[in-house]
């Protein structure tokens, strides 16, 4: 009976299986198998260098200063998304904000648009001359024309800044939906237990909502590793590799230099780093779940 | 402790009046029970003395003060919710300590509380597990124990038994009115079960789309029903009801449904000065119906035709729907039979109402016709 099963779950598996090794697992091996060649991404046969790649990129300080950039990411991306979603999830939950469903959409709009379109329109406002922030900053009586992503010291927290208002209405959705499935009753019982709106917030809301934000808390750190397609359309990875993350670093070494090899073995690496990140966040953060 | 006012309380949500001028007054240490169908503004009318629920018109008073604009934590009450409300993320001591460590109650002072009202529950080798390793009468005694701790002078309990099973229920049922007594304290308690309200409440207020219907001690409300609604709503099997006219012959006050003419004995009749040619619904309950066999002695009877249609056997009675024989179409009687009767399905039998405990309602009004509440049949 077993083996007759059998039978009949090979053929319904088998296509997506087939297409999962094709173009998932495959890939996967065979990048392991480049980034430990040297192959500038025409020639027919890499040559096998083994562990040369990774070696070189110990020595290569670009590479860690790409890292840096990221790490900077990580440190600060997901705690201030998370803070700012939660605030936002709180207020337009609590039936006293006019208009919620109009700042729900309107916060959630970045999420829709592309990134690049997003690279592109904030490239404009961060103009130094033609931009609109520098054009309010001078309502203001600033005279100073800030070069908001020309200057190595402001941009990469410009970049920062346009990743944390794209992603915020995003996070805020995913709290709304949380929040809106504490049932009522919980927070009735503790308004007569005595706990204020911040009590409240802090020793219900946030302990029930836990679940969502280590889910968020991961979604972001991944992010946080990639920053791809809008450093790329901002600033690509410039001034003087000041906004430069490892995915932009990839890019150039891999479609600029022609080191295929070099560049598999920075995304091979990048990939572990992602990995054991997501292992790390999830254990760390890890509770007993709950239900109700 | 403390005593309630509800002083001609409304609330209105948009449009729709969910309880229409309220007005009663609950003792200290008094057990009031709110019951009514669902939607009829129980609920609400407990949720607005717990603060959850704004108040439209009126007062509502805990002792002296009025508290319509005073923060449900300070309003010295602890509520019981249907759910129970525990808290998920906490254990059953962190549940019940929750008020108190956010009253800043000392440390070792909470721990007295929860753990004496946790031995009086029953439940201290449960205080380090969380409410989902629990069972539903766990959680329930709980819940309870979260509202003892707090020493509330009020306690409200909003339907805290309908998620137990019926054999839980009727021990739950019992620990709340022992706990009651042993407090000492006011409760007002919300529940759409009859048998609840009868069992638990010193007094019981009976509330119908929002309107108050009767407010009386539960053998009150079941002896003296002041309309229509009460009086189907309190006993079950409900009573029966039948539209009659009622006309003097020869001197006896004469209940005519139509499908059977009834006499009233005098002893009775006295008490329906206005019935007398009036056009009326005759109640008269399952238990005031008998075998002519098993009639009580000492009672005034009428005899009535009718036939059995169907049996239900309850080991210590009988309930017998009784459809009029004399004519199709009838709302059937109910009667609760002497177990011994062994009534036959489809046969005509021969019925005996007690006439001393019928009742009678106006028929446009719905409103009692009786005055004075002497039994007659004591």
């Amino acid at each position: 009976m077993n083996k007759r099963k059998y039978h009949i779950i090979i053929p319904f598996l088998a296509p997506s299986l087939i297409l999962y090794i094709t173009f998932v697992l495959f890939p996967y091996a065979r990048a392991m198998y480049i980034s430990l060649t040297k192959w500038r991404g025409l020639t027919p046969n890499p040559e096998f260098v083994g562990l040369a790649n990774f070696e070189q990129m110990l020595n290569d300080r670009f590479f860690w200063n790409a890292l840096g950039h990221n790490v900077g990411y990580l440190l600060v991306l997901p705690i201030v998304t998370i803070s700012i979603a939660l605030y936002l999830a709180f207020l337009l939950t609590q039936g006293k904000v006019r208009f919620s469903r109009f700042y729900r959409i309107t916060y959630f709009f970045p999420q829709v648009m592309s990134l690049v379109a997003l690279g592109v329109l904030w490239s404009f406002i961060y103009h130094p001359t033609i931009g609109i922030l520098n054009g309010i900053l001078g309502l203001f009586g600033t005279e100073a024309r800030i070069a908001w992503l020309g200057n190595p010291d402001v941009a990469l927290g410009a970049i920062g800044v346009v990743v944390i208002w794209q992603a915020v209405g995003f996070y805020m959705v995913l709290f709304i939906a949380g929040m809106e499935s504490i049932p009522t009753t919980f927070y009735e019982a503790a308004r007569i237990d005595g706990a204020n709106q911040w009590q409240v917030f802090w020793k219900i809301t946030m302990p029930l909502l836990w679940d969502t934000t280590r889910t968020a808390l991961v979604f972001l750190a991944i992010g946080a590793t990639d920053m791809f397609a809008i450093t790329q359309t901002m600033t690509e990875g410039g001034p003087n590799r000041s906004t430069d993350v490892l995915a932009t670093y990839l890019y150039e070494r891999a479609f600029l230099s022609s080191q295929f090899g070099y560049a598999t073995a920075i995304g091979v690496s990048l990939f572990f780093m992602v990995l054991i990140l997501s292992v790390f966040t999830l254990r760390v953060t890890q509770r007993e779940s709950l239900e109700y | 402790m403390a005593s309630v006012t509800y002083d001609h309380v409304t609330k209105r949500f948009g449009d729709v009046t969910a309880v229409s001028d309220l007005d009663i007054e609950v003792e200290d240490q008094e057990f009031l029970v709110f019951v009514g169908p669902s939607g009829c503004g129980k609920s609400t009318s407990l949720r607005m003395l717990a603060g959850l629920e704004e108040i439209t018109e009126g007062r509502i008073l805990i002792g002296d003060r009025v508290v319509n604009n005073v923060a449900p934590k300070d309003r010295d009450i602890a509520m019981v919710f249907q759910s129970y409300a525990l808290y998920p993320h906490m254990t059953v001591f962190d549940n019940m300590a929750f008020g108190l460590k956010l009253r800043k109650t000392p440390k070792e002072e909470i721990k007295r509380r929860v753990h004496e009202a946790a031995r009086s529950l029953g439940i201290e080798d449960l205080l380090d597990r969380r409410p989902r390793q629990l069972s539903g009468g766990q959680r329930q005694r709980v819940a309870v124990g979260r509202a003892i701790v707090r020493e509330p002078a009020v306690f409200l309990m909003d339907e805290p038994l309908s998620n137990l099973d019926a054999k839980l229920r009727v021990e739950a049922r019992a620990n709340i009115s022992r706990l009651h007594l042993r407090l000492a304290t006011t409760f007002i308690y919300v529940t759409h079960d009859q048998t609840e309200a009868m069992t638990m409440g010193s007094r019981i207020c009976v509330l119908s789309a929002g309107v108050l219907m009767q407010l009386d001690s539960p053998q009150n409300l079941y002896d003296f029903p002041d309309n229509v609604f009460v009086a189907g709503f309190i006993g079950s099997p409900a009573m029966n009801f039948r539209r009659a006219t009622v006309r003097q012959e020869n001197g006896d006050m004469v209940v005519d449904t139509g499908d059977f003419q009834v006499v009233v004995p005098p002893a009775h009749a006295r008490h329906f000065p206005e019935a007398i040619g009036k056009e009326v619904v005759f109640g008269i309950r399952p238990e005031d119906i008998h075998d002519p066999q098993y009639t009580p002695p000492g009672i005034h009877t009428a005899q009535v035709p009718a036939q059995v249609d169907v049996v239900e056997e309850m080991g210590n009675e009988k309930l017998v729907y009784l459809a009029d024989s004399q004519r199709e179409g009838l709302i059937p009687l109910v009667a609760r039979f002497d177990p011994r009767t062994r009534p036959v399905v489809g046969n005509t039998v021969s019925i005996a109402f007690n006439m001393d405990n019928i009742h009678l309602f106006d028929a446009t009004t719905e409103q009692a016709l009786r005055v004075g509440r002497e039994r007659t049949d004591v």
